[in-house]
């Protein structure tokens, strides 16, 4: 009954006329940004960040969240319709892409649009349920756990968003010492500012995030240089009774395989889409047809994808840590605003907790309202042609990034991590690993800090406490594994090819 | 040149250079840590997968790094000159140069398109100058 007395309170604060206002912006531009190529949530987010300075904290944070799950929506359907993939809804593009090429586009979206509303509504019910119970779990925390609980999400990111452990792990390093920059908050030290003085506070969040997600996409993109053509099929929205009751059962598969993964470290809807596809494979009643346009291959996975994206809030609010990328930058919007999630915000802030997970579910109708009948027009963004496009993104960019601190000295950093963020993508090195270290480090700090300080010098306090040693010993265990089945592989390789490359260590 | 190697190359360059940097602040103790103490840490676990890196980069098979020098440039060179104009003259000049400087990185090149262009931002930048009170210096 707890839950509904306080989902009542949230929907008391969203439900106003401003909030509700906020909320529908807030979809709106998420799905019109999401749509476009080569922005995915994180360029999203960073790039209307600005917008929300000027609106009142409540209203800010709906706006967010609304802009967050409307990307997350836009994305897959440029996905469905294009086959354009962002990182975040490749798995929209096998079946859904499929169901284009035989003229059932319609549908397609169809069950798109209805698997995420039902996949959201199952998630909030998640939300509210676990957040404050999992608030409490986080006041046992101390530093050192906190240290540990960091390092672990940094492994469980690096290794599930990019694959790779030791490059996520090294980018999320780089992250942390790119935090470092500007004043030591214990000792007033500037460090590695190399003398700029607009260094001293450090490097904003938003020209990170422009730079290597904005411009480094940008360029990527004129460099491959393909011609898209837009989609001009028709589309039949309204599906058969039959085909209806096909969505049911595998969108709730998929909410729930969307709401547990979406809670753990490292997860977010990523994981889940893929997690809830390979589910419908194994389980559904369709199996055999998934893979070559089914509805099961789009409604599962649509459904875990808009789970995940609410039920990733849970740790953020409940614990204080970001367990992904998208997640980091929600907090050092949240931080930005003036509020510090974590254990405290639920008691501390209630309206702005339970606001939050209520317009989350008014999110949801606008949606379904303004996606599902309205969505050929939609479609229409895609008839404009990059070359528009892109000189229109760096402007957005520029604006975004000039309007933080009304500094055009900002744009250059901006410009700076473009060039860096194009490197790492040559190089292969995933930039949203950087992204939860750049926002994390300051805290990594304090708490490793203050670890330290507590045992007087040492280092045996993270192994001693319980929780801190557990986290790191599943760390240690997870990295033996990966050098085992580094070598594993590589002796095996190596007995192939009568070339020995047998090198110690 | 093989992207393995320069990756590894790349991230050991980086950790050497936050690490002697973290030399230069007070380290302190263990118990009461100076301001350079924690990068120092992070850099050397960064240059240890850095060091792994290249280590492994030979133990695997090469790949090659593509890199093309001539978009990024011009995309750079428009933000600079962006940031500049609109320094020291006024934005509505940066924002044209933005433009037609950008769509240098694409061509067949269009003048007439991209006045265009300019003219949609332009008329974008002064709704959100008076619109959302945003401070942009367009005049």
């Amino acid at each position: 009954m707890d839950i509904l007395q306080n989902l009542m309170f949230g929907f008391e604060h969203a439900l106003t006329l401003q909030n509700l206002l906020f909320c529908a912006i807030g979809c709106v531009v998420g799905t019109l940004v999401g749509l476009l190529p080569g922005l995915g949530p994180l360029a999203t987010i960073s790039l209307l960040l600005p917008l929300t300075y000027s609106i009142p904290v409540q209203g800010a944070l709906i706006m967010l969240a609304g802009i967050y799950y409307g990307a997350q929506y836009g994305d897959s359907v440029s996905a469905i319709t294009m086959k354009i993939p962002h990182a975040s809804s490749i798995v929209a593009c096998i079946d859904g892409y499929q169901l284009t090429l035989k003229g059932k586009t319609g549908l397609a979206l169809f069950t798109a649009g209805v698997s995420s509303f039902i996949g959201g509504t199952v998630a909030i019910v998640v939300l509210a349920a676990l957040a404050p119970a999992l608030g409490e779990v986080a006041l046992m925390f101390g530093p050192t756990d906190y240290t540990s609980l960091m390092l672990f999400g940094f492994v469980c990111v690096s290794f599930v968003t990019t694959g790779s452990l030791l490059n996520g792990l090294s980018m999320c390093f780089i992250g942390v010492l790119l935090g470092q920059i500007g004043t030591d908050v214990n000792s007033g030290t500037l460090r590695y500012t190399l003398g700029f003085p607009f260094l001293a506070d450090g490097i904003g969040v938003v020209s990170i995030a422009l730079g290597c997600f904005g411009i480094a996409e940008i360029t990527k993109n004129l460099d491959s240089k393909e011609d898209r053509s837009p989609f001009r099929g028709k589309i039949h929205l309204i599906p058969t009774w039959r085909e209806f009751k096909r969505i049911i059962p595998s969108a709730l598969r998929g909410s729930a395989v969307g709401s547990f993964l979406g809670i753990l470290p490292g997860g977010g809807p990523v994981i889940a889409q893929f997690a809830a596809y390979a589910l419908d494979k194994k389980v559904s009643k369709y199996k055999h047809e998934v893979g070559k346009g089914s509805i099961e291959g789009v409604a599962g996975q649509a459904a875990a994808d808009e789970a995940a994206a609410r039920t990733s809030f849970i740790p953020l609010m409940s614990i204080g840590i970001p367990e992904n990328a998208v997640m980091a930058l929600m907090m050092a919007a949240f931080i930005i605003k003036g509020i510090q999630p974590g254990p405290n915000m639920i008691s501390g802030h209630p309206e702005l907790f339970w606001g939050l997970v209520a317009s989350m579910w008014i999110g949801n109708c606008f949606l379904l309202a303004l996606n599902v009948p309205l969505v050929r027009y939609w479609l229409s963004v895609f008839k404009i042609p990059y070359k528009v496009l892109f000189p229109a993104i760096l402007f957005f960019c520029c604006i975004g990034t000039y309007s933080v601190n009304n500094s055009l000295e900002d744009v250059f950093v901006t410009a700076g991590f473009g060039l860096i963020g194009y490197l790492f993508l040559r190089l292969e090195l995933d930039p949203a690993p950087l992204m939860l270290g750049f926002i994390l480090g300051p805290m990594l700090e304090e708490n490793f800090r203050r670890s330290l300080l507590l045992s007087r010098g040492s280092f045996t306090t993270f192994f001693t406490h319980p929780i801190s040693a557990t986290l790191l010993s599943i760390i240690g265990l997870f990295v033996a594994w990966q050098i085992v089945t580094f070598f594993w592989r590589s002796t095996r390789r190596a007995s192939e090819i009568p070339v020995p490359a047998a090198v110690e260590e | 040149m093989n992207r393995n190697l320069a990756r590894g190359l790349a991230l050991t360059a980086i950790a050497l250079l936050f690490g002697l940097g973290a030399l230069r602040y007070p380290i302190g103790e263990l118990e009461r840590a100076g301001p350079g103490l924690f990068p120092l840490v992070v850099s050397s676990l960064l240059f240890l997968l850095g060091l792994t890196t290249l280590i492994r980069s030979f133990l695997t098979e090469r790949v090659r790094l593509e890199f093309r020098v001539k978009n990024i440039v011009i995309i750079l060179a428009s933000l600079s000159g962006f940031a500049l104009l609109s320094e020291y003259v006024n934005m509505i000049v940066g924002i044209t140069f933005l433009v037609f400087c950008a769509m240098l990185a694409d061509p067949p090149y269009s003048v007439k398109r991209n006045a265009a262009i300019t003219a949609v931002l332009l008329a974008i930048a002064f709704a959100f100058h008076s619109l959302l009170g945003l401070q942009l210096p367009l005049y």
